[in-house]
């Protein structure tokens, strides 16, 4: 018997990577910026993006693709705020987005008319933030409804955004979250994160998170 | 909780490579670091049923785990059906 070893050394990512790459440099050409949004099930990513669609969504030429593992509920009340398309991806059991959802998602969006895009990734605070979706930047979504450790529990997730909507704030004075912890956590895994403080229900905080989203549309420009 | 979608994509590159190097596999060598977002026991659980199918018959599972974020498929190990070198 010959037995043989055959290095490899290949990386288990590179292919998802790979992808990545092509949705960024597709978003690229179009000036059109990319954000994941990403959280734990129940933080408010969809009424964050419901209020954001409300007002932002024509001005910005806002389109959205939507992860979930069953249904797509989301994206059928993300569809009701806006005429563009919402586009659902159902995993069917897979705990997070990949690259290659995305890309094939981008086939149904009109780049041309579409000025930001947001990814609302599966509600799970651990695998989307091992795969890169050809985002410029990671937002986690934080309600004061979750433990103020969060960050200290699920630390990739918050290393890997570079930013942090804590949510739900009309709910701080009726629930024991200690907010100051909860940025301090945050800041200890990721010293760099940017906060916003929102209310997606109320619209509480969202006019810095809105005036964010203008600048962010207005810096891309298309390659 | 997506370590089965990482058994799969070794599932797929260990085919890519054993269309290269033909024989019997015994064995898959994957590296993984501490902070790969993974569970190495349940990696080892998706890798095993993933390679029990065939073309695999049935190689085993070889994991190393490393400090980092390292997440790679090292090697091989096949029976090429030749004498020894």
């Amino acid at each position: 018997m010959a037995v043989r070893t055959i290095e490899v050394r290949e990386k288990l990512m590179a292919r998802n990577n790979e992808l990545a790459a092509e949705v960024r440099s597709r978003l690229a050409v179009s000036g059109v910026p990319m954000f994941n949004l990403v959280s734990s099930p129940g933080s408010g990513k969809t009424t964050l993006l419901e209020r954001t669609l409300d007002l932002l969504g024509e001005e910005l030429g806002i389109a959205v693709v939507t992860g979930d593992v069953q249904t797509q509920n989301d994206a059928d009340r993300l569809a009701r705020c806006t005429q563009r398309l919402v586009q659902a991806v159902v995993t069917g059991g897979a705990c997070h987005l990949d690259a290659s959802q995305v890309l094939k998602a981008l086939e149904a969006i009109d780049l041309a008319d579409t000025r930001l895009l947001f990814v609302e990734n599966v509600g799970n605070l651990v695998c989307p933030a091992s795969w890169d979706l050809g985002e410029i930047a990671k937002i986690v979504v934080l309600s004061v409804t979750e433990g103020e450790d969060k960050p200290l529990k699920y630390p990739k997730m918050f290393q890997q955004s570079r930013y942090a909507v804590l949510n739900k704030m009309d709910l701080l004075p009726h629930v024991p979250f200690d907010l100051d912890r909860a940025v301090a956590c945050a800041r200890e895994v990721n010293p760099d994160l940017q906060f916003f403080f929102t209310s997606a229900h109320t619209g509480l905080g969202m006019e810095s998170w809105f005036e964010f989203l203008r600048r962010q549309a207005r810096v891309a420009v298309p390659a | 909780m997506h370590e089965m979608s990482i058994a799969l994509e070794v599932g797929r590159l260990v085919e890519l490579e054993m269309e290269r190097h033909p024989g019997r596999l015994l064995s898959v060598g994957v590296l993984i670091g501490d902070d790969a977002g993974l569970e190495p026991e349940s990696l080892a659980f998706c890798l095993e049923a993933v390679l029990a199918h065939p073309p695999f018959d049935g190689a085993r599972p070889v994991l190393n785990r490393v400090q980092g974020d390292t997440l790679r498929l090292e090697y091989l190990e096949v029976d090429d059906g030749r004498p020894d070198d």
